[in-house]
């Protein structure tokens, strides 16, 4: 699985903000590189050359980039410029603007005038959970990869149209060979959706595709029943009605990694 | 080469135009009264009704003329005055924007440290390999429950700000609704989690695609809702995400105890919160929901409020936004910004 690597551009690199956020990109998996610029002295001008010049040269899968470099009143919106530069020469690059201005007329003021609808680019608050900061810069990057991990115990690859599982943090994963064709591509929606944002629920109309006969729902049950009952056995526990994969309000599934 | 426009005539140019004809034909009916007198009855009397004439007119002239331009004046300093007006709206939005951005900035800048500090500790505990002590564990969780308040107060103000500017238009572009409620939830997840409650969204249909708004607008409204429902829940919030060929609709539900009848008809006050009915100390500015109403109107659309109290087993509170599905704005021919 490629490693993606994210590259930060802040002037507060050091502070316990953004390196909680740094420590959850890793957690993630993803390789964090942060750019500073070389003079002591950091304005604006230095981390806008030294920020292009690291994306040249680091090819990143996402940035996040702050909107304030520098306490210079010019380095206000220093980010903003870099932000256009970005867009103007590498459209197709993820960017999320970590920002105390997630909101309101500098964003609209940036939105407006340099960006697309479609544009990869995004705003979030600097005091966003570092959570909150990994699921924006997921979806930016690509909201259906083709391996999503669920939790420490499950794995879905898609390409291979397997799920894994394993008792314990240390152990091997292993392919868990009841749930294939219908069954896989329901857990497949399912694992899709909770990774794109943990609290989506899918609802019954969209799962009621991989049914068959005239009784949709209740084969739609029964599937899901069959894959609680295989995951259960792989990771060597009894799955409950609000375990792993949850019925809400009769409206739709929704699924929650395991506690173990 | 530049282009050469030709102003169109309002009203008043056109009186001034009737009244200046006029007093130029009065005047030359003054000047030919002698010639044309004699000539036509061949005596003097014939003079003098036509001077009274020309007379007459030239006062005629004068007089709407003179109408017209004291009548175009006033409008003039009525416009200038109201364009004073505006400009000095304008004008002391920004300056109250660029202080609010330095506020938001230098009091957002300790809070930053504090939330930073927060985490910091509670990974250090982590990587200690020991459980966190449940007191611990509360004290970290309330410094983290607060960030998203302060978040939504800070934009509460800034949206506030810009309500409170006269003309300000409508900001249509292209939203995804689908993105903007999985935002909210992100933020709100992790707090309705360490209060074991569980926020769920979903969208009917699944793809949603996406609608002409604003989505700072629908971005606001929400999260004020999804505040609220998070602080009452019972244990279950709910955003579901529907629509219909004329509007599209995002309903925010939650089984908490509910909101008394009596209370309903002041919910979207200014300032009103239920400690106010009460005459308790308030916990909130109640500015969030008359915040979330005002835009939803500013829209073209509702906010509209349903509830049932407990004893009822069926218990909850729902709040339900409407807005119309506009077209592309015109002035933008391809996609639009978002």
């Amino acid at each position: 699985m490629p490693v993606s690597k994210i590259l930060i551009i802040d002037d507060e690199w050091e502070s316990a903000i953004v390196k909680a956020v740094q420590r959850r990109l890793r957690d993630e998996g993803w390789n964090t590189i942060i750019v500073q610029p070389q003079s002591q002295w950091m304005v604006g001008e230095e981390f806008e050359t030294a920020a292009i010049y690291a994306i040249e040269d680091e090819r990143p899968d996402g940035v996040l980039l702050d909107v304030r470099l520098g306490e210079h009143r010019d380095d206000q919106f220093k980010g903003l410029e870099i932000l256009r530069q970005i867009v103007e020469r590498y459209p197709a690059l993820p960017v999320l603007m970590f920002t105390q201005y997630a909101q309101g007329p500098a964003r609209d003021t940036a939105v407006r005038g340099a960006l697309r609808w479609n544009a990869p680019v995004d705003f979030i608050d600097k005091l966003a959970s570092p959570e909150e900061v990994v699921l924006r810069l997921r979806r930016l990057m690509g909201s259906s990869p083709d391996i999503i991990p669920i939790g420490a115990h499950l794995l879905v690859d898609v390409g291979a149209e397997t799920v894994s599982a394993r008792q314990d943090r240390a152990g091997t994963l292993t392919p868990v060979t009841d749930i294939h064709g219908m069954k896989f591509e329901i857990f497949r929606e399912l694992a899709a959706a909770w990774y794109r944002s943990p609290g989506e629920l899918v609802p019954f109309s969209r799962l009621e595709r991989y049914s068959e006969g005239e009784e949709a729902r209740a084969s739609l049950r029964v599937r899901i029943r069959e894959i609680k009952v295989s995951l259960g056995k792989a990771l060597g526990i009894q799955l409950g009605a609000n375990d792993l994969i949850v019925n809400v309000r009769d409206r739709g599934y929704r699924l929650t990694p395991p506690q173990m | 080469m530049p282009r050469v426009g030709i102003r169109p005539v309002g009203p008043g140019g056109l009186a001034r135009l009737l009244g200046a004809l006029i007093l130029v034909f009065g005047v030359a009916n003054l000047a030919v009264a002698p010639v044309v007198g004699e000539a036509m009855f061949a005596r003097l009397w014939g003079i003098e009704p036509l001077t009274y004439m020309g007379a007459a007119l030239v006062i005629l002239g004068l007089a709407i003329t003179s109408l017209a331009y004291l009548v175009s004046d006033i409008v003039r300093s009525r416009h200038r005055a109201s364009d004073e007006d505006r400009r000095f709206a304008e004008r002391w939005t920004q300056v109250t924007q660029q202080y609010f951005d330095l506020f938001n900035h230098d009091l957002g800048r300790p809070l930053r440290r504090i939330v930073g500090k927060e985490r910091e500790i509670r990974e250090q505990l982590q990587a200690a390999g020991s459980d966190i002590h449940p007191s611990i564990r509360e004290l970290l969780d309330e410094i983290e429950e607060q960030t998203p308040s302060f978040r939504l107060m800070m934009s509460n103000i800034q949206v506030l700000i810009e309500l409170e500017t006269p003309n300000t238009g409508e900001h249509l572009h292209a939203v995804e609704p689908a993105e903007v409620v999985r935002r909210i939830v992100d933020r709100y997840s992790l707090v309705a989690a360490d209060a074991s409650k569980q926020i769920v969204w979903w969208s009917e249909p699944t793809e949603f695609g996406i609608v002409y708004c604003d989505s700072s607008a629908i971005e606001h409204i929400v999260t004020n809702l999804v505040d609220n429902t998070v602080r009452y829940a019972e244990s279950f919030a709910e955003i579901g995400l529907t629509r219909d060929e004329k509007s599209f609709y995002i309903r925010v539900w939650d089984d908490g105890p509910g909101i008394a009848a009596r209370y309903l008809p002041y919910l979207f006050d200014r300032g009103w919160t239920p400690e106010v009915a009460r005459h308790e100390e308030r916990t909130s500015s109640g500015l969030g929901l008359f915040i979330a109403h005002s835009l939803a109107k500013r829209y073209g659309g509702d906010l509209t409020v349903e509830s049932i109290t407990e004893p009822d087993s069926d218990h909850h509170t729902s709040f339900t936004l409407t807005l119309p599905l506009r077209r592309a704005p015109a002035w933008n021919a391809g996609e639009p910004v978002a």
